[in-house]
């Protein structure tokens, strides 16, 4: 956008204007090395603003303003929407239907007005009954042609009507139109030249650069979409694209048809002294530099991001590595920039300037008097008393009004909105601590670990309410197993392990003994296919294979299409068997075992894990969650994962603890681990005390089509078969009951039977055709650190991620201070990435998914030349609600305040407000303590919010829509339904 | 069975007027009426495509009665459907493809915003497409091809609240408008040929007005089929919806210029001129699409250029004399493609388990061009490719700039304006209202 200040700053460029055809190249000579060889610091400071999402196959939450997060979160939300044109907060509207519901109360407002302490009545009335939008273009046409000025609204409130009475709406219209000051429009500066250029002739230079400049990334980033791969792709992207575009016998596009000229000079040049040449070339001094780069950079940000990304972590890409460089994107785009302004005006330099806008400076004063005069009108305040006033106090509400500008007031609204969120969570959270009765110890039937997500609370709940007996536990689905992992049927290695963390460690899953034989016939048939398939997808877009295979054979590829399009359920499982069939799966095993001594492979990585470290990985999980003793004879270690067709965001709904990947790997290492003679030797030396009769199993939930599937059952040993029964039945019913509750969201009409439900979602995965085939961490909103029970049957309709922790054997804090290290990032980044997405999916999503086309194997873009886009599609988050997280720690208010300030990170997500934080005080009768800043505790207290009582989680939830407050399931005896 | 062809046709236009209706009145169907109508009426449309199949064993072709429309002098415009074994393939397929797309479309666009007008959209392209393929005379067949152009513009810009739909759609309406010049005249010149605008006619003709009308209607054939001059707009039809892209660029609406082709035949063969014209047109597209092909890095653009290849080998093959061929080719590649289309975002993970399965890495493609062209021709030909063949450019430079000019310069005679103006056009010029002077 183009900026105030009109004041014209001298440029280096000035020394060589007029004279097209002078000598540039002795200048830039002399020039280039007048500017700073900082250039490469400037851009990497730059780039921080840059989407930091990298190759969609493997999609991690991350907070989408990451670079704003040490400003607070207001401040930080604004200055991004101006920086990226995007949307701070949700709109009025939408907080307006918000109050119309009952979602939010005027205390809420009242509250949070009140705590900033300043023009409380302006203020209350311009948020409800809400002061009405105007603008410039339209106030003339409404005030000639409507009653605006005329009549007074119909939703003033009664006491406002009353003292308005028998005076005029004109009258008062025309005295705040007095008193609005006559103003000067401000000039506007040119900040990048795709302005100059456009407001001189009218030509928009992007629409004509972008399409070459998107197609070049394409090309250069591609990881095996296009057939015949770009030509010296491997010397950097500047060299590809100036060998592609300095080709004769070519033609430019109109508007850069100078294209040649400019590639024939710089092509020397290396990317860094083409940018400086062309920064030169543009008459952009020093100090101008930077913004212009920013803006330029900003108008692709997905691409750019993407380059940017890649050269920060070259191991991102999945299978071609390829030399990516931001200062290469920006040379190549900066000379396409130059070739398109020296095209449409003659030379590169002529696109600065200013330009006047259009004098709208008498309709914003109507649209100031008309914002006075809706205020007014709702405060009764009509001429009379008006006239009263002094113009000091005229003048004071003139600045309170006018102050409270759209931003300010969407800001209030979105504080009321977190607030009475706060209170349906805490308060009921606060009442079932008094009213929940303390727990038989006896020995559980199963205990099961499950990872935080979000998801996973309602299989969890759902289990407890089946099988009264089963405890439940969460644990970062990684489950403390930080490892390089390669599956049977996997050609490379990945990291199942949280981002921040590089694992060191190798685990491979190899045949079983005695498998070995299926296994080579199965990876020799495998290759074959793959050979086969391969051939099939190239040749089928090909000249002439394509020919004869489309004549041939083409007509029969209407039986696949209608099998998958008509039923697709029974088409999941015919291949299902096909696959059985024909690539029968061998049993494996994994191999982790390692000695005492080090044995590091050629790449510097440890093949399995030693003894110790296998005793610190269990001990760590078990003694954070508490469980040191009292263990049931079968324990399940669940991860998770998603499963979807023809949805390139699928990574999305994978574990985010695993970098964005399955858990299984990581579930069935740790069962294994656990179930190691020596290991649990080590463990009793640790405290952790785990009796000879219990086993340990590894699954994997599939929270698509809530599928469970369990690693290694014949090392189950017999005596425990009937425990593992006992579960397993327990599980089925759950998982059916927890993919009813799911399909309440999917808006489909009500499954009564729970069978169905389950068979609904397995369709939902295995169909082509489906945009949403699971909603993954969509409403989530809280996170609650602590045991158990103090949210044991409550019904948290799947919007918390549940973290067993148990301060009670935590004496020093360090296993809350892993715990919320791990944690917090995690859960803030992706509440933070919904929040963002949900409240502008146009800027910071990526839009809805229907025109999505995958671009390079690296990205999504809208149709065949667009920007990459980065953040969720609107098909993931039109159900949420654009909260900040809360966070509940069951610990004392010092041990967690003194944490979180410890950790950099941490503090700067609290201290900023990026998330919110709430205390639940085991010592101090479980009193809740909501942290306001700096040194404040806010205890919560209050009866706005109940704690309804239910029988099942289905009679809560059933017939009813949208998101439900929280209940508490009081069962007496098993629920059948 | 006449009866049976005029309802087959008749009834996704009925559909259109019930979903026209609903709109006026209630406000639109919901998506449960919508899905129920759609499903009974392509149930019964393929049932009764079948049944004209069987019936075509017997009788070479089944047609409709006649209705007589005008009469003028010696010219006739009459009404009539008929279809033949060329066309009942065609006709088959609309009916099965439309079907399996809209069972597709009712998941994929629930709680869009357009979801009613999509699908009001697809019907008219139905209605339209069929409309075409059962045309017994140039005429009708010209109103079916009209409605398969606007739904598919309609569809192209469904985004409407974003500017690249819409100024595609533009530019892809501009492209067929001129395109459908060559239909306009074709039908003139045929009615002034053969006396009448019956398809059957194409036979009679010789000499000069099989010159004339073949090359015509290769000209609309080409625009409706992105071939020749008029190849460039395909890849921006890839704006709309994954559904719409699959039904009409990769089944149906392409491959309605290679049917009028079909169609034409008779005239071709007796041109030496046109059957040239047409096999250079056919060939000389499959060779520039095939090399924009290879460079193409997104999946729509990708799939866009390969069918274009293939429906230029379908021209060939037409201009060659091989109708047969060409109609199977024409089937299995709308099949195919229609598949492909819907499945396109499925190739990151399809590419990733290939991998997978092949240990690691893929057999590289692209590698002969190494040996087999010397470095300068390369680099120049992935120019091209990449560039696609600079036909934006071209288009720009000689078509679009100098039209515009010369509307500019045609605005000066208006009141107020001057001749002469001093602003460089610009085709996707932009408001300039919001500010009035500009300094340098």
């Amino acid at each position: 956008m183009p900026r105030g200040d009109g004041a014209r700053i001298p440029y280096r460029g000035d020394i060589f204007r007029g004279g097209e055809t002078g000598d540039w190249i002795g200048k830039e000579k002399h020039l280039l090395s007048a500017h700073d060889s900082t250039l490469a610091n400037k851009l990497h400071h730059l780039a921080h603003f840059l989407p930091a999402q990298g190759p969609i196959g493997v999609f991690v939450h991350h907070n989408t303003l990451h670079a704003f997060q040490h400003l607070p979160f207001e401040a930080a939300v604004v200055e991004a929407g101006r920086l990226f044109g995007a949307e701070p907060y949700w709109p009025e509207e939408k907080f307006r239907y918000a109050l119309d519901h009952g979602r939010i109360r005027m205390e809420d407002i009242e509250t949070v007005l009140a705590a900033e302490g300043r023009d409380l009545d302006v203020r209350r009335v311009m948020l409800y009954p809400g002061v009405r939008r105007f603008d410039a273009t339209t106030i003339r046409w409404q005030r000639e042609q409507t009653d605006l000025a005329m009549q007074w609204r119909d939703d003033l409130p009664h006491a406002a009507r009353k003292r308005l009475e028998r005076q005029s709406p004109a009258e008062l219209f025309a005295f705040w139109l007095e008193l609005s000051p006559e103003r000067e429009a401000e000039r506007i500066r040119f900040g990048r030249p795709q302005e100059g250029v456009l407001f001189h002739c009218g030509q928009d230079l992007d629409a004509a650069i972008h399409p070459l400049l998107i197609r070049l990334c394409g090309a250069f980033l591609d990881q095996g979409m296009a057939y015949w791969p770009m030509p010296r792709r491997s010397e950097g992207f500047w060299r590809a694209a100036v060998d592609v575009l300095g080709q004769g016998f070519s033609l430019n596009a109109y508007e850069i048809r100078d294209l040649g000229r400019w590639v024939k000079r710089w092509k020397e040049y290396d990317s860094e002294q083409a940018v400086q040449a062309a920064l030169v070339a543009l008459g952009v001094s020093e100090a101008e530099s930077d913004d212009l780069l920013l803006a330029e950079m900003l108008a692709l940000p997905g691409w750019a991001g993407m380059m940017n990304q890649l050269e920060q972590n070259p191991e991102l890409a999945p299978y071609e590595m390829v030399p990516a460089s931001l200062m290469d994107f920006l040379a190549v785009r900066l000379m396409l920039t130059v070739a398109g302004v020296s095209s449409m005006l003659g030379a590169p330099d002529k696109w600065r300037g200013t330009a006047k806008p259009k004098d709208m400076a008498e309709e914003e004063r109507l649209v100031e008097a008309a914002t006075l005069f809706d205020v007014s009108q709702m405060l009764g305040l009509g001429t009379n008393e008006l006239s009263a006033w002094t113009k000091e106090e005229r003048r004071g509400f003139q600045t309170s009004v006018l102050e409270f500008t759209e931003l300010e007031r969407r800001r209030v609204w979105q504080a009321a909105y977190e607030r009475r969120h706060e209170r349906q969570v805490l308060l009921p959270l606060a009442q079932n601590a008094r009213a929940r009765q303390a727990a038989a110890i006896k020995r559980p039937a199963a205990q099961v670990f499950c990872c935080i997500d979000d998801r996973e609370e309602s299989l969890r709940r759902h289990l407890e309410e089946v099988d009264r007996e089963i405890e439940t536990f969460g644990a970062a689905g990684f489950f403390g197993v930080v490892m390089s992992y390669a599956g049977i049927d996997d050609a490379t290695r990945a990291s199942l392990c949280p981002v921040v963390v590089t694992p060191r460690h190798v685990v491979t899953e190899q045949p079983a003994p005695g498998a070995e034989e299926t296994n080579r016939q199965r990876q020799t048939l495998r290759r074959a296919w793959s050979r086969f398939a391969h051939e099939s997808l190239v040749s089928s877009r090909s000249l002439v294979r394509g020919w004869v295979g489309t004549s041939v054979l083409g007509v029969f590829s209407i039986f696949p299409l209608a099998a998958r399009v008509l039923s697709p359920a029974r088409w999941g499982r015919w291949m299902a068997w096909l696959n059985e069939t024909v690539f029968p799966e061998p049993k494996t095993e994994l191999h982790f075992v390692r000695g005492a001594e080090t044995a590091a492979g050629n790449d510097g990585m440890l093949r399995g894990f030693s003894m110790g470290e296998k005793v610190d990985m269990v001990a760590g999980l078990l003694s954070v969650a508490g469980l040191k003793e009292n263990f049931a004879r079968v324990v399940l270690v669940l991860g998770h994962g998603s499963t979807s067709l023809n949805n390139p965001h699928k990574s999305a709904y994978d574990c985010g603890a695993c970098g964005g990947r399955r858990g299984g790997p990581n579930a069935r290492l740790f069962a294994a681990m656990a179930n190691l003679a020596k290991v649990r030797e080590g463990l009793r030396a640790k405290g952790i005390v785990i009796p000879a009769d219990t086993w340990f199993v590894g699954g994997y939930h599939d929270t698509c089509h809530d599928g469970v599937e369990y690693f290694d059952l014949e090392k189950l040993p017999a005596r425990l078969s009937l425990d593992f029964e006992r579960l397993r039945v327990s599980l089925d019913v759950a998982r059916c009951r927890s993919a009813r509750e799911r399909t309440r969201s999917f808006a489909k009409s009500e499954f009564d039977d729970a069978e169905n439900a389950l068979h609904h979602v397995q369709e939902r995965a295995e169909h082509l055709a489906e945009p949403r085939p699971e909603y993954g961490h969509s409403t989530n909103a809280v996170c609650i650190v602590g045991r158990r029970a103090i949210t044991k049957g409550l019904f948290l309709d799947r919007r918390a991620f549940l973290v067993s922790y148990d301060a009670a054997v935590d004496e020093d804090g360090k296993n809350l201070m892993k715990l919320l290290s791990a944690v917090v990032p995690v859960c803030g980044g992706i509440n933070l990435e919904y929040y963002f997405s949900t409240v502008d999916n146009e800027k910071y999503g990526c839009g809805t998914k229907l025109p999505h086309n995958l671009a390079a194997l690296v990205g999504v873009m809208n149709g065949n030349e667009g920007d990459l886009r980065t953040g969720l599609t609107w098909q993931m988050v039109e159900i949420h609600e654009p909260v900040r997280i809360l966070f509940v720690i069951e610990a004392s208010r010092e041990r967690v305040k003194s944490i979180m300030m410890e950790n950099p990170l941490l503090r700067e997500f609290l201290v900023n407000r990026w998330i919110r934080l709430a205390v639940v005080d085991r010592e101090a009768g479980e009193r809740i303590w909501m942290f306001r800043g700096e040194e404040r505790w806010e205890e919560i207290q209050g009866s706005d919010e109940s704690l309804p009582v239910t029988a099942s989680s289905y009679d809560w939830y059933r017939g009813r829509a949208g998101h439900l407050p929280v209940a508490r399931i009081e069962s007496e005896r098993k629920v059948s339904a | 069975m006449p009866m049976i062809l005029v309802g087959m046709v008749a009834a996704p236009g009925l559909l259109l007027l019930l979903m026209c209706a609903h709109w006026l009145t209630v406000g639109g169907m919901g998506e449960n009426q919508i899905r129920r109508s759609m499903a009974v009426v392509a149930t019964i449309g393929s049932l009764l495509a079948l049944v004209l199949g069987w019936g075509l064993f017997e009788d070479g072709e089944i047609r409709s009665g006649v209705m007589h429309w005008i009469a003028v002098g010696s010219y006739h415009f009459e009404l009539e459907l008929v279809v033949d074994r060329v066309s009942w393939p065609l006709v088959m397929l609309t009916n099965v493809l439309v079907a399996l797309v809209a069972a597709f479309s009712i998941r994929y666009m629930h709680k869009e915003r357009g979801f009613f007008c999509f699908f009001a959209w697809i019907t008219l392209f139905w209605f339209g497409a069929l409309l075409a393929f059962t045309a017994s005379s140039i005429d009708l067949l010209l109103g079916g091809w009209e409605l398969v152009g606007v739904s598919s513009v309609l569809l192209i810009g469904f985004f409407d609240e974003r500017l690249d739909p819409v100024r595609n759609a533009n530019r892809v309406f501009a492209t067929y408008r001129l395109a459908d010049l060559g239909l306009l005249i074709g039908i003139f010149a045929l009615h002034s040929f053969a006396g009448t605008g019956s398809l059957d006619a194409m036979g009679e003709l010789s000499g000069a007005g099989a010159t004339v009308v073949a090359l015509l209607l290769l000209m609309a054939a080409s625009g409706k089929s992105a071939q020749g001059p008029f190849l460039g707009w395909l890849p921006r039809a890839m704006e709309g919806p994954t559904p719409s892209s699959a039904l009409f660029y990769g089944a149906i609406s392409v491959h309605l210029g290679a049917y009028l082709l079909l169609r034409a035949q008779p005239a071709i063969e007796a041109s030496l001129l046109a059957k040239v014209a047409v096999i250079s047109v056919g060939l000389g597209t499959a060779l520039v699409a095939t090399l924009v092909h290879r460079a193409s890095a997104d999946a729509k653009s990708s799939l866009a250029y390969a069918s274009m290849a293939q429906i230029g080998i379908i021209f060939a093959e037409i201009g060659l004399g091989l109708p047969t061929l060409a109609l199977l080719h024409m089937t299995g590649h709308a099949a195919m493609r229609t598949l492909q289309f819907l499945r396109a975002p499925s190739m990151l993970y399809d590419h990733h388990h290939l991998r997978a399965a092949a240990g690691g890495s893929l057999t590289p493609t692209g590698t002969h061009y190494e040996w087999l062209l010397p470095q300068r021709v390369r680099a120049w030909l992935y120019r091209v490719a990449i560039e696609r063949g600079f036909y934006d450019a071209i288009v720009d430079r000689w078509i679009l700039y100098p039209v515009l000019k010369m509307a500019r310069w045609c605005e000066g005679f208006e009141p107020g304006n001057t001749h002469g103006a001093k602003f460089e056009i610009a085709p996707q010029g932009v408001e300039r209202t919001q500010l009035e002077e500009v300094q340098g």
